[in-house]
């Protein structure tokens, strides 16, 4: 019960099906306070009907969430308010400004009118939108818009964040702008952060904990450093005709070792978790 | 309940300020046509009930363009549900269903009188006098509330955009087209007659006529008035309990 209060989210047996098939099939996880969590898995895993549940935007077929010990069905809108949700899809209002698209965000969670503007505009100064306060939002890139999107799950300080596939559509250096505000946020408000995603750079980057999710089971629940640490933390690729046979080392040298010895194709290169996921289930997350 | 119904209202009334001319040129048009084809054109000379025919239009084209401008917010909310995501800002947000619903049927009660307005200018234009009354705006209270309430409903239960123009054409057009905006209902076949009184509208459009034209007021039909509210209320209630995103 201890347990239960002092982690900010317990989740048990949770569960949805849509007609007659599971997308999710009884996931249970606990978070502590400030945790950085990924849930690593492949398209249509089960990962963003999870969120959906966790959100309230889709009601589980079976099932517990907790916010502090709170059921989340029982006491829906006390627990939404330790909430933020960046949805995998840019749902700002275009015709909006981002002062605007903040200001109805900070109306509809209740911060009193003396501090709307007050705290709208420290929140664009920590992500440096200041300039773009008062222009539409159809007018901003996809990057400045994803940026926005998750300022403003950040106006009512929840002390969770969901954050689903931040940045997938995303070029390179945008998605590295959005980890470092990520990772800000997660340190400087320690905020305890949920993202969803299915590139495993980001998952190894980011995350501190690793959920790995497949056919709507969860499979793997760790540290992403141990969890690769478990398949040995080199891999000689060696590519037979048309295909590639991997061997696990726990050293570079004996990886070297073994790649001086091959008389085929072949290279070295550190573990990822695509291996700890191609171990488990027998495919690759990223097809 | 306030925190979601300001926030709604902020949202729509943000956006419609922007869009305003826009809007109020476009719910203009139409009537402004009827007036000219019936009531001009074609009911010159004719009397309705000892009204005449432009006197017996004007609060009919009153109920006409305030329905469809209090029922529009569907579409809109619609394109917000299954476009842009934006409303499930609402579903997120720690706001009650009540305030939601209240918020967006309160936005379509204000383009249904913004609509209504237009039609009194017209009638002063027509010089077709209208007795402006308490009744007169109680039922036009009513009158957009049972559409709005209805609106919410139907956005939240339509799995796309063609299930909402199914609704709109097969009960918001035939409901304008019987239930005596245009015509006195008496003149309707019998089996038609029952269709048409099942309609709400029948009901507002009896009610803001005799407001308007000084005419006896049925107090059933006022209290039935309330009931299709009461019920539309919760409809739209149920729906947004039950819509996921």
């Amino acid at each position: 019960m201890d347990n239960l209060i002092n982690n900010i989210l317990t989740v048990a047996g949770l569960r949805k099906n849509y007609k007659g098939k599971t997308a999710v099939d009884g996931v249970s996880f606990s978070f502590s306070p400030g945790e950085f969590v990924g849930l690593l898995g492949p398209n249509g895993a089960g990962k963003t009907t999870t969120i959906k549940m966790l959100t309230g935007l889709i009601k589980p077929s079976s099932g517990m969430i907790y916010y502090y010990g709170i059921d989340f069905y029982e006491k829906s809108q006390k627990t939404k308010a330790l909430i933020g949700v960046v949805p995998q899809q840019n749902n700002l209002d275009r015709d909006l400004t981002a002062y605007e698209n903040l200001y109805l965000h900070a109306i509809a969670y209740g911060i009193p009118k003396a501090l709307r503007r007050e705290k709208i505009d420290e929140l664009l100064d920590f992500s440096g939108l200041t300039g773009y306060r008062n222009r539409p939002v159809k007018q901003f890139s996809g990057g400045t818009m994803r940026r926005l999107v998750i300022l403003r799950a950040l106006l009512h300080d929840p002390k969770i964040l969901f954050l689903d596939e931040p940045t997938v559509g995303l070029d390179p250096q945008i998605r590295r702008v959005i980890w470092d505000f990520i990772v800000k946020i997660n340190k400087m408000k320690n905020t305890t952060i949920l993202l969803t995603t299915h590139y495993i750079e980001e998952a190894e980057r980011l995350c501190k904990r690793v959920l790995i999710i497949n056919n709507g089971l969860i499979i793997v629940d760790g540290d992403p450093e141990q969890l690769k640490d478990g398949m040995g933390r080199f891999v000689l690729e060696v590519y037979k005709d048309d295909k590639v046979d991997e061997e696990f080392f726990d050293s570079r040298q004996e990886a070297l070792a073994a790649l001086e010895n091959s008389t085929f194709t072949a290279k070295v290169r550190g573990v990822t978790l695509e291996d700890v996921f191609l171990r488990l289930t027998g495919r690759r997350i990223n097809v | 309940m306030f925190n979601g119904m300001c926030a709604v209202l902020y949202r729509e009334l943000t956006i419609y300020r922007k869009r305003a001319l826009k809007q109020i040129l476009s719910s203009s048009l139409s009537p402004l046509l009827f007036l000219i084809a019936f009531g001009w054109g074609f009911g010159s000379g004719v009397t309705v009930g000892g009204l005449s025919y432009i006197s017996f239009l004007i609060p009919g084209l009153i109920t006409m363009n305030s329905l469809n401008q209090s029922f529009a917010i569907s579409a809109e909310i619609n394109i917000s549900r299954f476009y842009f995501h934006t409303f499930d800002e609402y579903l997120i947000a720690p706001v009650s269903l009540v305030g939601i619903a209240v918020g967006e049927a309160s936005f379509g009660v204000f383009r249904g009188l913004l609509a209504t307005m237009i039609i009194f200018i017209y009638a002063f234009l027509f010089n077709v006098p209208l007795s402006f009354n308490p009744l007169f705006i109680l039922a036009i209270l009513l009158h957009t509330f049972i559409f709005s309430f209805l609106a919410v409903t139907t956005s939240m239960i339509v799995k796309d955009h063609s299930g909402q123009a199914l609704v709109n054409n097969f009960v918001i057009t035939p409901m304008i087209f019987l239930c005596g905006t245009f015509y006195p209902i008496d003149k309707l076949p019998h089996a038609f007659k029952l269709l048409v009184y099942a309609f709400p509208l029948t009901y507002s459009t009896k009610v803001i006529r005799a407001a308007l034209t000084g005419g006896q007021v049925s107090f059933i039909y006022v209290g039935l008035m309330v009931f299709y509210c009461i019920i539309f209320f919760l409809t739209s209630l149920w729906a947004l309990r039950s819509v996921e995103a």
